[in-house]
């Protein structure tokens, strides 16, 4: 086992952990899973590590491992989970810091992105992270035009959620 | 969508408030099992190769008997032994095929890419099983046949009428035809359940290129 290479990379991966959690909470609802999917999303990571020539951020590399991981490779157990169990864990961060109104609203749009199907999810991911379409596009393997078009239908299918 | 804005928001915000895994987590988690859905497949694309080299090839290695008798039936044929060189090589074909593809998966491609790889390879093993299927539903009856025929004791060939030979030939087909369609059957539908998640979402990701 090469130790400098592992400890580079538990270094870099501590630094920016955050970005695996931020997939599991999109993909997942309660904490085992949560952490069930951190454990694959890292193994994942570690495994592919060598094959990270640097040409491209740690992070952008990140995101691509990552949605990959809860999309295709991630084998979901059978603790199934339920959407109020998935509330808790959201609004326990964000409730102090809102008004009553937002707060409503905030529960009632992860409430909404949490219906959406996977392909969805990640689009909706990538563009709270703030991804351009052009690094959207390349993580998903999707035109760039392709990848504004369905974002639109996206926000157009959360409308339709929050206003039936 | 000021909803989406407001949400982006809050995500953002919300940056530091997971608990924090410890470089000590991290090393532990490095080496853990992955239960990928890759691996899994891998694992049993092995376990399927190795059950039907076994059956068709473990009884003649290991029993004398059995050998003896197979010698005995079909050792005259150009064509047994033409079916025998063309088994290995499809073998071996589909081992290298099998292990190339794997070795193409990789969790580092665009999301699209990867799903194709995957479906890609299950595909091989899905062929090798239709190869395996397909020999058995032309060669069960002809070997079947030929067995009868040499064992001619319990059944009179010599004595059967045309249309008596003709109703055993086509019992034998159909019953083979049934039992590779159950095979078949049971084969997809747990691929089915075991990749219906990615088919869908290869299908999500297709359907916006149109």
């Amino acid at each position: 086992m090469d130790k400098p290479s592992e400890h580079n990379f538990v270094e870099l991966l501590e630094k920016h952990q955050n970005i695996v959690h931020k997939v599991c909470r999109l993909y997942t609802n309660n904490y085992d899973a949560h952490n069930d999917l951190f454990q694959e999303i890292t193994i994942q990571l570690w495994k592919a590590f060598p094959k990270f020539r640097g040409d491209s951020k740690f992070t952008t590399w990140m995101y691509r491992v990552g949605l990959n991981t809860a999309i295709t490779l991630y084998r979901k157990s059978k603790r199934r989970i339920k959407t109020q169990e998935f509330d808790a864990i959201q609004f326990k961060i964000s409730a102090e810091e809102y008004d009553s109104t937002e707060e409503e609203q905030l529960k009632l749009m992860y409430q909404a992105v949490h219906q959406l199907n996977d392909i969805e999810k990640a689009l909706v991911f990538l563009y709270l992270e703030d991804k351009d379409y052009r690094e959207i596009s390349e993580t998903l393997g999707i035109s760039e035009v392709n990848a504004r078009v369905k974002m639109n239908r996206v926000k157009k299918k959360l409308k339709t959620i929050l206003n039936p | 969508m000021d909803e989406l804005e407001l949400l982006k928001k809050d995500w953002q915000k919300n940056n530091n408030t997971f608990e924090k895994k410890s470089s000590s987590d991290l090393y532990a988690m490095l080496h853990k099992k992955s239960s990928s859905l890759v691996k899994k497949l891998f694992y049993i694309s092995i376990a399927e190769l190795i059950f039907l080299i076994s059956v068709n090839v473990l009884p003649f290695v290991f029993s004398k008997s059995y050998r003896q008798h197979f010698n005995k039936v079909y050792n005259d044929s150009l064509l047994n032994q033409s079916i025998e060189v063309l088994s290995y090589v499809v073998i071996i074909l589909f081992v290298i095929l099998l292990f190339r593809s794997y070795k193409s998966i990789t969790v580092v491609d665009d999301t699209k890419k990867l799903m194709k790889s995957i479906l890609r390879t299950r595909k091989i093993v899905k062929y090798y099983v239709l190869y395996n299927l397909t020999f058995i539903v032309i060669l069960v009856p002809y070997f079947m046949y030929k067995a009868i025929k040499t064992n001619s004791s319990e059944i009179d060939l010599e004595h059967l009428t045309n249309f008596q030979i003709l109703k055993l030939i086509g019992g034998i087909f159909l019953f083979t035809l049934l039992f590779a369609g159950v095979v078949w059957f049971i084969y997809n539908l747990i691929y089915g359940i075991i990749l219906r998640r990615l088919n869908r979402n290869y299908k999500e990701l297709k359907k916006m290129e149109v």
